[in-house]
This record gives C-alpha cells, structure tokens and sequence, in this order.
C-alpha cells in the first residue's frame, strides 16, 4: 500500500487540509499524526483513500466527505462526518454533539458515548453509535438508519419526518412526531448484517431487543 | 463563541496554574480573539483582611498619583507594580489592608470616582488578569506563567455584547460574597428577569454585560447558602438562553450548560485534576486522558478541595 504520513504538528487547519487534499490524490493511506483535536480534518475531501488519525479530531471531523475512509483512534468534537455523501468515517472513543449531523451517505461509527442531537438531519446512510447518546437524538430526522447500541435520554427522534432509529439500550422518552415498535425479522436480519460488518459483537438474542423509532405517521 | 477553561489540581497543592490555563486558552484562541483573563486561585497568600487590586490607570497627568493618593487615605501601600498594557491606560497592582471584607466594594466604588481610572478587581485569595488582545501577549505581559494556584478558570473572549475593553474581558467578579468569579460563553436572554430581583435585593451591576448578572446570580444564592453544585442546578432552571458557564470560587470550580446544551463543554477527570473546557484540544494541554466527558444539556458539575 502507498501509504504518506503527515505530522499536523503546529499545521494551521488549512495548511493541514491542503496536504491532505494534495497527498491524497498521490497515496492510497493517509497517517495523520498529532492532530490535537483540529477542527474541519478531511473537509471537502473526495478522493477514494484511507485516512488514519492518530489522536484526536475537533469539530466537523470528515465534513462533506465523499468516498474517504477515516479512521480516528482518539475521540471526536461536535458535528462529525456533517453532511458527509458518501464513505466511512470511524471514531475509536467519543464524539460530542450531533455525529453524524446531516449526512447523505456513508456510515459515520462511534464506538463510544456521544453528546446531544446525533444524526440530527441525516437524509441517508447509516450512522452507529456503540455508546450513548444524548438529548434530541435523530432531531428533525429525514431519512437513513440510525442505530443505537446504549441507551438515549430524552426527546428521542424529535420531529422525525423519515428514517429508522434503532435502539438497543433505554429509550428515556420520545420526542413529538416520533413512535416506537417492534423491529420485524427483516430489520434484525439487516441490523446484524451491518453491525457484524463494523465489528460490532451482540449476542443472536439482541437483535430482537432493539426498539424501532419511526415518524407517527 | 469565546472559550472557557478551568483547571482544579485534587491534592489541594500549589501547581503551575498560570501556565496550564495559559495553554488552554492558547488552545482556544480561535473561539474569541477579543480579550482574555484569568482568575488563578491560591496565588495570592495574603494575611486576612489584605487585597489586592488591580486599576486601570489612563496615561494622563496626575492620574497615578491622584490615585496612589486616595489609597494612602484608606490604607497604605504594602506592594505595588504599574504594567504597561496596551490603549491609553495601564494596570495598577497593589496591596491594600481593609478591617473587613464588606469595605472592599464601597474602597472600590470610592477609586471609580476619580478620573481617568478604573478598578479591575479587588481580591484577597485569588489573582485576576484580564486584558484586551490574544492569549500569548496577555500572559506575556503580566507573567502568567509564573502563577502558582491550586486552581483557575479562564477565558477567550468573542465579544457579542459590551464593549471589548480591558474591564468587559472575563472573568466577571461579583462582591456580594467574597472572590467568586464566572467566565460564560453564550448570551442569557432573561438577562432582566434575573438581574431585577437582585437589584431589588441591593446588589449593585456596573455594566449591562449579562455574565455580570451570571456572577451576582451564583453569588447571592451561595450567601443564601446553596452549595455550588447546589447554585449551578439552580442557574439551568433559573437562566434561559444558551450558556456555558464556568464559576471559580476560594475552593473549587463548576460548570453549567443551558437546557439545550447549545454551548460546547467537556471535561476530564482524573486521580489528579478535573478540568473542564469548551474543547478537548485544552483539556490535552493539561492531561493525557483520552477519557474524555460531553457535558450533557442542562447537566453541572463541579469540584471543591
């Protein structure tokens, strides 16, 4: 593999972005090290290549992203992979608020709890959440999949238009638009599928106990 | 935006203050380029009943000295340092003797009347620096980095109301219980509904800037008696608008985020420290957990020695 490792050591957010932007066409891996929670990495980015982050990223993390794959060890700010169209953005730790805001395409995964109004306003792709998530989640919801694997606290797929939520923890109370099932064979059989692809492990048995969020109507 | 940090070191120690929150706020200089300040706790190892008062000082004739010359009437001078500072005026640092807590407010109010300067703040256990500019050159001009505490809050300041001068930068300080400070990053939108009750009480505002009503807010319920986790969970309920604010007192720090969470705040918690900011890149400058907290909507934290 052709592979370029970037130090983003005292790099200013756009001098980091260009190199990105300019290696990126000439590699198939990108190793960005010491990238101490600068925001925007990987805006815009288009190419079809591996990002690794070896730390953390700040806000907007993999913003408007179309076809990277991004890897990031450490934990993510607010907004990651926003209105992302197509791709993978994967985050090891935590991300605060809104992951997966707004996103098209593309699966944005955090292993770990996440802040407030997660997926608010996705319209596609799928969006994965091994923790937590906070207030608001699936906010204004138009479309995708949005799966939960802890529990989520209040207000839960607020105004939700279109898509599915999935939750596999405790649902502390739905917000207006927004009403919970039963999943069908069909969506566990899917659920499976997905979360084995990004290695998530549950037993047979938790695919019947997700909760399905869908809008009232 | 504005940034807000604050760090509190458990083993109620002196440690580097100055310098962590320096490298917080450095860190978050991008959220507010306007001014910046610190309240570093535990610097000041003052005999009971001193202050120290920092004063703005236009560069005009016989302001100093007019100055000095009011302060030798209300007590005499123990230590005295003139920065120069950026603008027309500098900061005047000394230390003063009062017999009790309550003359320290109407000694400032008395200063103010004079022309041409300014009280910054007048404290006895802690240090507040502010002034207008970045991080780098505010903590270069005052020395920063040679601040000891046991703990501090801090804050970069994007102006979105009052203006951005030396005395509008955070921290606020309010003098109705003595040395509590609060930085805020976002705007409180029932700033009257709060500040009314208060002025009805007797407690007197110096600026229409809203984290001024957030610090004599957080200080008339602490001389009511709540505790400050206590006087936090009281400030989600009580304050509408969005908000992160940031509180220091003698012993410890905490934060609280508006119902909505729709300002940004993080923490870390460790065998040694707990901090707090409104980015995870400050709160690397201060540990190398990665465990790193999202402060929920509505949610307060704090931590006392």
């Amino acid at each position: 593999m052709n592979e370029y490792v970037i130090d983003a050591n005292g790099m200013e957010e756009k001098e980091l972005n260009r190199t990105i932007k300019e290696q990126a066409k000439q590699h198939d891996k990108l190793i960005i090290d010491n990238p101490d929670s600068k925001h925007n990495i990987c805006a815009g980015l288009t190419e079809d290549v591996e990002i690794e982050i070896n730390g953390s990223a700040g806000y907007f993390v993999g913003t408007m992203a179309h076809r990277p794959r991004i890897h990031i060890t450490g934990n993510a700010g607010w907004f990651a992979g926003d209105n992302m169209t197509e791709g993978e953005l994967v985050i090891e730790g935590t991300a605060g608020d809104g992951a997966g805001q707004g996103i098209y395409g593309g699966t944005v995964i955090v292993k770990g709890n996440v802040g407030s109004r997660t997926g608010e306003i996705m319209k596609g792709g799928t969006v994965i959440i091994g923790g937590n998530s906070g207030f608001m989640t699936g906010l204004l919801m138009m479309g995708g999949k949005l799966i939960i694997l802890g529990d989520v606290t209040e207000d839960v797929g607020e105004s939700i238009m279109r898509g599915t939520i999935f939750v596999l923890g405790n649902v502390k109370s739905l917000g207006k638009n927004a009403v919970m099932g039963e999943t069908t064979s069909e969506d566990q059989k899917e659920l499976q599928e997905i979360l084995t692809e990004y290695g998530f492990k549950l037993d047979e048995t938790d695919y019947a106990n997700f909760k399905k969020i869908v809008n009232m109507q | 935006m504005c940034g807000i940090a604050g760090v509190i070191y458990k083993d109620k120690k002196t440690h580097p203050v100055g310098e962590a929150l320096t490298s917080m706020l450095e860190s978050l200089q991008h959220r507010g380029p306007d001014s910046a300040g610190y309240a570093i706790y535990g610097s000041l190892d003052f005999p009971e009943n001193y202050y120290q008062l920092n004063i703005e000082v236009k560069r005009r004739r016989g302001a100093l000295d007019n100055l000095k010359s009011l302060l030798n009437q209300i007590s005499p001078i123990f230590e005295e340092q003139l920065i120069e500072s950026v603008g027309d005026s500098d900061v005047y640092k000394c230390k003063i003797a009062l017999d009790e807590f309550s003359l320290l407010k109407p000694c400032i109010n008395e200063i103010d009347d004079l022309e041409n300067v300014r009280v910054i703040n007048g404290s006895h256990s802690f240090e507040m620096i502010k002034d207008t500019g970045k991080v780098k050159d505010i903590a270069e001009r005052f020395d920063v980095s040679s601040r000891m505490g046991t703990h501090g809050i801090g804050h970069t300041r994007f102006a979105t109301e009052s203006g951005v001068d030396r005395y509008h930068a955070h921290p606020y300080q309010s003098y109705i219980i003595p040395d509590i400070t609060v930085v805020h990053n976002g705007q409180i939108t029932n700033y009257w509904k709060i500040r009314d009750p208060l002025e009805r009480k007797g407690h007197t505002f110096e600026s229409f800037n809203d984290t001024e009503c957030i610090v004599h807010y957080m200080a008339d319920k602490l001389d009511q008696g709540y505790k400050l986790e206590e006087a936090l969970d009281q400030a989600v309920i009580d304050l509408d608008g969005p908000f992160s604010i940031l509180v220091g007192t003698p012993n410890g720090i905490g934060i609280a985020k508006d119902k909505l969470g729709l300002r940004p705040g993080v923490m870390v918690e460790t065998d040694e420290i707990f901090a707090v900011a409104s980015e995870e890149m400050a709160l690397h400058d201060v540990t190398d957990s990665d465990e790193i907290e999202q402060i929920a909507p509505g949610e307060t934290r704090a931590y006392t020695i």
